[in-house]
């Protein structure tokens, strides 16, 4: 297997399976809740009815808003790309440098805003200065928990750190802090509990969805399958950054490439259902802390790199 | 005059001669301001309604008419003044009694009647699009008139100043809720104020009724407020007797109740499911609070053929006596019901995330719920003891006594806390009655002819205060004031400080009618 090719397996399954883990944190939620839910392929059905489905665009927007799904979708694709999910050594290994991750992040934050800011409704503006505010909260906290991957790891791109990282967790404990807030950053990110709720109908208390209000159409399938996205590049991340391990090697064979998609499915899944728990076991915390929030993210972010360090020079 | 002649005069007539239960003065239009200002101020009555009637026919021009009540001492007074055909003003009663504000702006866009020296004569009900001098509660306005498309200010309060914003909400919502714009200045994400523009759906309701016997005015009234059903029609069928002076027989007496307590078993579950469920995200709450809500409505269904509790209620008494079977399904419904939401609410209760979202959010402090008339839910959550079931009981709760569940700190806990008392009382309620109903007929005659009266009910929402005036047995004016009518402008007070996100949270915790203010 080449890097190439392992790169191309990875984006596909990321893209592929991306609907399925919104589908199966909605479920699972509803489950958790005695309801019966609908089926975990439904958001499947839901982006290809959006496709077909005629676009209302405001009059009163410019390019920006045209722009928006494309930029949003293609950072998300991007990182599908970039980051190691299912393979260690794709084409683009080495650089994925991860200030060029989180600026690849900002890239779709900002222009999201900016796509919530052009019609000018009161929605779009209101939920994008809640955006900014933590985007600029929350920034800090994940560069500073790469930082200790990285200084653990002695490499600043994100794959380099999976691959020295070898036997994960385990093998680094220091990094403990920085795996939990790593989860506080993913939550943030992608638009989840305690910081935004993805299922409210209630546009004022809206972060994320009140940013695409406006969408329609195949447009806003594509916000949708980029947040979708962005869900399961962080979750495999995540799952990666604990057992690093079934990953696509070179020499490996087709036995290996279909146990590499299984495990991705099973890490995913399992981080969809942990996260439906949360979701079902605590309120949306009230806007004002999330500067709390924020900031305990940052200090497991800060603890989890001091420990690094200090074991690092000792 | 003042107050205190009122109330010697009143003292000297004969109980037999008060109508509808309710003493009731005429005052000149020049002391009416003076004598209502007098009640309230010193003798510690509360504005609990005020409505106009168009009485030109008996050449008596307009009358304006204040409902006191003293919950304390539970008694009632009806304060009215007449205004001629052809100036019809009076000096405003707002700026010394704030309850009057609402309902005096309703009396000006409905009879053209002006309170003299309002400070805030806008328009209610009317928008924009209705022509000026369109008195739709005047007698010569007829129900089916096509009306001019007008294109009158409607204008609302702003605010200016560097980084203040404003935010339009509605008409149409997110969620399956009736039709309200809420306009919020907002500095940041704190709001600075709130104002709400209602009326959206209109049905003339006030009109329809005119004219129409006591039976066929039920179903109307039955269907003014979805969720109030039976308060209402219990408040309807009480200002009927009072008018009728016909005595309600106990076991029909006790059946109200059950409805009633029924029926706020039922819409507490759904508030405190929406809530914590839907205003914070406590999702489980709301997955689960809803399926209880439902076997309830499923039970009023099975018994009722529909599912608001609607259709036993009737002038009299009730419309059918409940077998023993009926009973103790509906005992058994209700006690299945209560003991799940319990516990839910007592999940709810151990979280502290969810306590820290419902703390402080939404405070509406005594003072404010005084001045502005707050009934129900809202009053007592801000420390005022009002409950008609304990200030004004008829038969059923003289006997079943149940104590006003109060809390202090006004904030949307102390509502929800509240909700989760009387829900305690309400099954317990349930219990009792559906236990021990004495034999009895469950319905008396009823045929109101001629005369005014006051019917009060303790909605789950509130106080349901109808005035009613009969003219040779069919309805000449009636005036269903839902408890939402009170509490619709407390919203300016108790969102301005919050942040918008949690404004869903404070509405909720309010959970009032728009169709129920709608008439």
């Amino acid at each position: 297997m080449t890097p190439a090719s392992s790169t191309i397996i990875q984006v596909a399954c990321v893209v592929l399976l991306a609907p399925f883990a919104t589908g199966m944190v909605r479920w699972a939620k509803a489950r958790l809740q005695g309801r019966r839910g609908a089926s975990p392929l439904l958001p499947y059905v839901t982006i290809a009815t959006l496709l077909r489905k005629e676009m209302v665009v405001s009059p009163v927007t410019s390019w920006v808003f045209h722009l928006t799904p494309f930029v949003v979708l293609g950072t998300a694709l991007a990182l599908a790309a970039l980051l190691p999910l299912m393979s260690a050594f794709g084409a683009f290994a080495g650089h994925d440098d991860f200030i060029f991750v989180s600026a690849l992040l900002a890239l779709g934050a900002v222009f999201l805003v900016l796509g919530g800011l052009d019609p000018g409704s009161a929605f779009g503006g209101m939920g994008a200065s809640r955006e900014m505010t933590i985007a600029a909260l929350i920034e800090p906290a994940m560069i500073t928990t790469f930082a200790a991957f990285a200084v653990a790891s002695g490499t600043g791109s994100v794959s380099g750190m999976l691959a020295v990282g070898g036997a994960g967790i385990v093998a680094q404990p220091a990094l403990i802090a920085s795996i939990a807030a790593l989860v506080l950053v993913m939550l943030a990110e992608n638009a989840r509990y305690p910081v935004d709720n993805p299922a409210t109908h209630l546009e004022l208390t809206m972060v994320h969805e009140a940013m695409v209000l406006e969408y329609s159409g195949p447009y806003l399938a594509m916000l949708e399958l980029a947040s979708s996205v962005k869900l399961a590049v962080f979750a495999l991340l995540l799952g990666n950054m604990i057992v690093p391990n079934f990953l696509l090697v070179s020499g490996i064979g087709a036995v290996g490439v279909l146990l590499a998609i299984a495990v991705a499915i099973a890490k995913v899944s399992v981080a969809m259902v942990l996260l439906a728990l949360l979701e079902s076991s605590i309120p949306k915390m009230r806007f004002y802390r999330m500067q709390e929030y924020c900031a305990v993210a940052f200090l497991l972010a800060f603890a989890g790199l001091v420990l690094t360090v200090t074991q690092v020079l000792v | 005059m003042t107050a205190h002649d009122v109330l010697r005069r009143v003292d000297s007539t004969p109980a037999a001669s008060r109508t509808g239960g309710c003493p009731s003065t005429n005052v000149p239009r020049e002391a009416f301001a003076r004598v209502c200002t007098d009640f309230v101020a010193v003798h510690q009555y509360r504005l609990a309604s005020l409505f106009a009637t168009d009485d030109r026919h008996s050449g008596s021009g307009f009358g304006v008419h204040a409902v006191l009540a003293h919950d304390a001492n539970g008694t009632r007074m009806m304060v009215s003044t007449s205004l001629p055909e052809h100036d019809p003003g009076y000096p405003s009663l707002t700026a010394t009694i704030m309850a009057a504000h609402w309902y005096e702006r309703y009396a000006m866009d409905m009879f053209g009647i002006i309170a003299i020296g309002h400070p805030d004569p806008r328009r209610l009900v009317h928008h924009e699009n209705i022509p000026e001098g369109v008195w739709p509660l005047r007698k010569d306005f007829a129900w089916n008139t096509r009306l001019a498309h007008g294109a009158v200010p409607y204008p609302m309060h702003h605010v200016a100043g560097e980084g203040v914003y404003e935010i339009p909400v509605g008409p149409i919502h997110a969620g399956i809720i009736e039709p309200g714009h809420f306009r919020f200045n907002v500095a940041g994400e704190r709001i600075m104020t709130l104002e709400g523009k209602l009326f959206f759906t209109h049905k003339g309701v006030e009109k329809l009724l005119e004219g129409k016997t006591i039976a066929e005015a039920l179903p109307y009234i039955e269907r003014l407020s979805g969720d109030m059903a039976a308060a209402h029609a219990l408040a309807f069928c009480e200002a009927a007797e009072a008018i009728a002076q016909c005595v309600v027989p106990k076991r029909a007496a006790l059946l109200r109740a059950l409805v009633l307590e029924l029926e706020r078993l039922t819409m507490h579950i759904h508030d405190l499911a929406n809530i914590a469920g839907n205003g914070t995200g406590y999702t489980i709450m709301a997955a689960q609070g809803f399926r209880i809500k439902e076997r309830l409505m499923r039970c009023s269904a099975t018994v009722f053929g529909n599912r608001f509790w609607r259709g036993h209620i009737s002038p009299g008494g009730v419309a059918r006596d409940l077998r023993i079977e009926e009973l103790q399904m509906i005992a058994a419904v209700a006690r299945d019901a209560y003991r799940d939401m319990r516990d839910l609410t007592t999940m709810a209760l151990a979280s502290d995330g969810l306590r820290e979202r419902l703390e402080t959010t939404g405070i509406l402090t005594r003072d404010v719920a005084i001045a502005y008339g707050a009934v129900g839910i809202a009053a007592r959550a801000s420390g005022i003891a009002c409950d008609v079931r304990h200030d004004f009981p008829d038969a059923a709760y003289r006997e079943l006594a149940p104590v006003p569940a109060i809390e202090k700190t006004g904030d949307v806990f102390a509502r929800f806390m509240v909700r989760v008392r009387e829900m305690d009382s309400s099954a317990a309620l349930i219990e009792r009655i559906c236990g021990s109903l004495p034999q009895s007929p469950v319905v008396v005659a009823c045929a109101p002819i001629q005369g005014m009266g006051i019917g009060a009910v303790e909605s789950w929402r509130g106080e349901v205060c109808t005035a009613l005036i009969m003219d040779d047995g069919r309805i000449a004016r009636c005036f269903p004031r839902d408890p939402s009518f009170c509490n619709w402008a407390l919203f300016g007070e108790l969102g301005p400080g919050n942040i918008v996100p949690d404004f869903p949270l404070c509405n909720k915790s309010l959970n009032l009618s728009y169709s129920g203010t709608d008439l």
